[in-house]
């Protein structure tokens, strides 16, 4: 067990591959004498050498599409997108290139590639790179989604994604890169992909989230504990493609009460997914509708985005009493 | 057009109707620097000395243009009968895609467009396979999934295109440096358009390319039209290959129906790899067929074009080439032809009886692994299928 931030985390999954795994390149913006704008590979090239750790041109798109080739030939590249508020170049690229091949030649090629982007707010950061672009790339089939949001789960997941045969979209907390230290078991092992962690049991209602916002949920879940009846479950879901039905349907089927909480924008957001998934297998459980905290419809700004758009703590109690206190 | 569309105000005297035919750049190749080893008429007289192929390997260039030319004259009335949904024609192209992809090491990975069935059948895929392929039966490479020549076969080291004209550019490149980083001897050529020059990841490709050398190809086949729109409204640019300087990329345009320009050009680049890398090579050649089956080029060209190009098809180029050197004569191409409109016929039989793909395999090869929702819409299918059966059994449909 070693104490570790996010990021240092993350920095010692991809050096444990690179070591491990002679085809592990990392390539991208600045990722190689400079260790990247947050410096999560910082020492990477000096310890593997610039062929494996690649100062890349200022091209998403291209960053993309070449790692894309770069997994057909056999290496297994983990592609750097700056912020994930820059991924859009690269929209195509993955998900009708990279998730495609292994379909479009019925199974004779596969892109074994896992594409970093730093996601959410929180940062005072403005639209740009404070973004949840986690929904465009759950449509369609082809990409596997994490989202891990502690040190153990960045380490674990990154693991995972590198080794999983098939492309790989990991959603790092960029609010939590440095603030969050804790102990990592750093030995290698992966955390599977699709599989939730129940970060608080309880009996009365369950909240599923992801991201940096479950530190914000597991906080009120804490304070609401005082109030008899309010015995929140907090599950981070930490995989969105494919995510733990299993997990969330016994949950719900437990506490009778769902509200999910995420901080991209409600509409077509995956709490939509998550609250019809639900409503199709656990309906005569439910004891009030399913409730959803998310941002509005709108880019998060500069100017009171962390604040106002992005949910707070405020908000996710509310959500929760609502459901709590539902009469029909 | 016939109704008078075109308005007075209209700054282009041909808004509305066919361009004015513009004469082959081939009737120019010396002063446009296209590379030549044949003149029109067959003869070497051109500004590149003739590659040294053997008497065997010349009959294998010009055998497999005549056949892919069979393949797709035949593909043509399969489609306009209504016995083939699409069709994508390689009329024209011959020469381009058949002397560049022998020039290549049966190692070497090739990176297809949609107008390069000959690279298929010189790595040795049989007429069936191809032609299981445009019928979407099940038991072909890629068993069904994409369109009428959107073709490969990883036995082959062939890999289909992504359909998004020029996407896969970097790919191509992503691979050639993936072997260059691994060590490999792996050498690539990658088949685009004119059109294809214009997108994001020609210009990606381009730069990485520059920066990193990767062992690579890049065969961009000038057929003068891109769908409907004319080289002159694709780019500024005096011509395509020039687009490589910008990125210090090797450059040079062939001419496309020369069989033996094109080999010596593909050679050359292969051979310069150590010391630049990448090569764009430019085919000057022309689409003398539709766009697709789903085109009419009667609304944007003359017909003249069409016949002035005619005069530079490859095939009648590199037969007269044969002929001279006493490598071939009238009565082995009879043979020829007739052996190719046999070896067609069969394989169309052949491929229109195997069977088409069940419906629930369109659930294999998402993932390495079905995720539950997969598994859970594929059950779907299958339950779907199944009352389907019973109702047919008890209507007796």
């Amino acid at each position: 067990m070693t104490q570790m931030t996010v990021l240092e985390a993350l920095g010692a999954a991809m050096a444990h591959e690179m070591a491990r795994d002679g085809d592990v390149v990392i390539l991208g913006e600045d990722v190689g004498t400079a260790g990247g704008i947050f410096r999560t590979t910082q020492g990477l090239q000096q310890r593997f050498g610039p062929d494996r750790v690649i100062d890349t041109p200022l091209d998403e798109k291209g960053i993309a599409a070449h790692a894309v080739g770069m997994a057909l030939y056999g290496l297994r590249p983990i592609a750097e997108i700056q912020f994930s508020g820059f991924i859009h170049d690269a929209f195509e690229q993955l998900m009708f290139g990279a998730t495609k091949y292994r379909w479009m030649t019925g199974g004779q090629y596969s892109v074994p590639m896992v594409i970093r982007a730093p996601s959410f707010g929180g940062i005072n950061g403005g639209f740009w790179h404070s973004q949840s672009p986690e929904s465009y790339y759950c449509h369609g089939g082809g990409m596997k989604i994490v989202v891990p949001s502690t040190p153990q789960d960045a380490y674990g997941l990154l693991l995972a994604a590198i080794r999983d045969p098939d492309p790989t979209l990991v959603l790092e907390p960029v609010p939590l890169y440095r603030t969050l230290r804790g102990e990592v078991n750093d030995d290698g092992q992966a955390i599977a992909i699709g599989e939730a962690a129940t970060v608080r049991p309880g009996s009365d209602l369950t909240v599923l989230t992801y991201g940096p916002l479950r530190h914000d949920v597991l906080a009120v879940a804490e304070q609401m504990a005082e109030d008899p009846g309010y015995d929140i479950e907090v599950i981070d879901l930490r995989s969105l493609m494919p995510f733990d039905i299993e997990a969330i349907i016994a949950s719900v089927q437990r506490t009778g009460r769902l509200v999910v909480v995420h901080e991209a924008p409600l509409s077509l957001g995956f709490g939509a997914e998550l609250a019809a998934t639900v409503q199709e297998r656990a309906f005569g459980y439910l004891h009030c509708p399913i409730g959803r905290v998310a941002a509005p419809d709108l880019p998060y700004g500069f100017s009171g985005g962390d604040e106002y758009y992005r949910p707070n703590k405020a908000r996710i109690a509310a959500a929760i009493r609502n459901a709590m206190e539902f009469d029909f | 057009m016939a109704n008078g569309t075109s308005t007075p105000s209209t700054p282009s005297v041909f808004a509305g109707q066919p361009r004015p035919a513009v004469a082959p750049l081939l009737e120019r190749a010396a002063d446009l620097a296209i590379a030549q080893v044949l003149d029109a008429n067959g003869v070497p007289n051109g500004s590149l000395a003739e590659p040294d192929l053997s008497q065997a390997q010349l009959r294998i260039m010009y055998e497999t243009m005549v056949l892919v030319r069979a393949i797709d004259e035949k593909g043509w009335q399969l489609q306009r009968s209504g016995r083939l949904e699409f069709w994508i024609p390689s009329r024209g192209q011959e020469a381009a895609h058949i002397a560049s992809a022998l020039a290549m090491a049966e190692g070497d990975w090739i990176f297809l467009a949609d107008r390069e069935p000959g690279a298929m059948l010189l790595r040795g895929a049989s007429l069936q396979s191809l032609f299981a392929q445009f019928f979407g039966r099940a038991d072909e490479p890629l068993k069904g999934r994409r369109l009428p020549l959107l073709l490969g076969d990883r036995a082959l080291n062939i890999i289909p295109c992504m359909t998004q004209v020029g996407a896969y550019l970097p790919h191509a490149a992503g691979a050639a440096w993936a072997a260059k980083l691994k060590g490999d001897k792996t050498r690539f050529i990658v088949y685009f358009g004119d059109g294809a020059t214009s997108r994001g990841e020609f210009h990606s490709a381009m730069n990485f390319a520059g920066i990193h050398r990767p062992p690579i190809v890049f065969f961009c086949q000038n057929n003068g039209w891109a769908v409907s729109t004319p080289t002159d409204r694709q780019t500024a640019a005096d011509s395509f290959a020039e687009k490589g300087d910008a990125y210090k990329v090797r450059n040079l345009r062939v001419d496309g129906n020369d069989p033996l320009a094109v080999y010596a050009a593909t050679k050359e680049a292969l051979a310069c790899i150590g010391e630049h890398g990448a090569t764009l090579i430019e085919a000057v050649t022309y689409r003398l067929g539709f766009h697709t089956s789903s085109d009419n080029p009667d609304l944007y060209r003359q017909p003249e074009e069409v016949t002035a190009w005619e005069c530079w098809d490859p095939l009648p180029r590199m037969r007269k080439y044969l002929e001279d050197r006493q490598f071939w004569n009238a009565s082995a191409e009879d043979e020829l032809q007739q052996r190719c409109q046999d070896e067609v016929n069969e394989a169309v039989t052949a491929a229109e009886a195997m069977a088409p793909g069940e419906p629930a395999a369109m659930f294999e090869d998402v993932f390495a692994e079905p995720t539950w929702q997969l598994r859970e819409q594929r059950e779907r299918l299958l339950a779907e299928l199944e009352t389907d059966l019973e109702t047919n059994l008890e209507t007796g449909a």
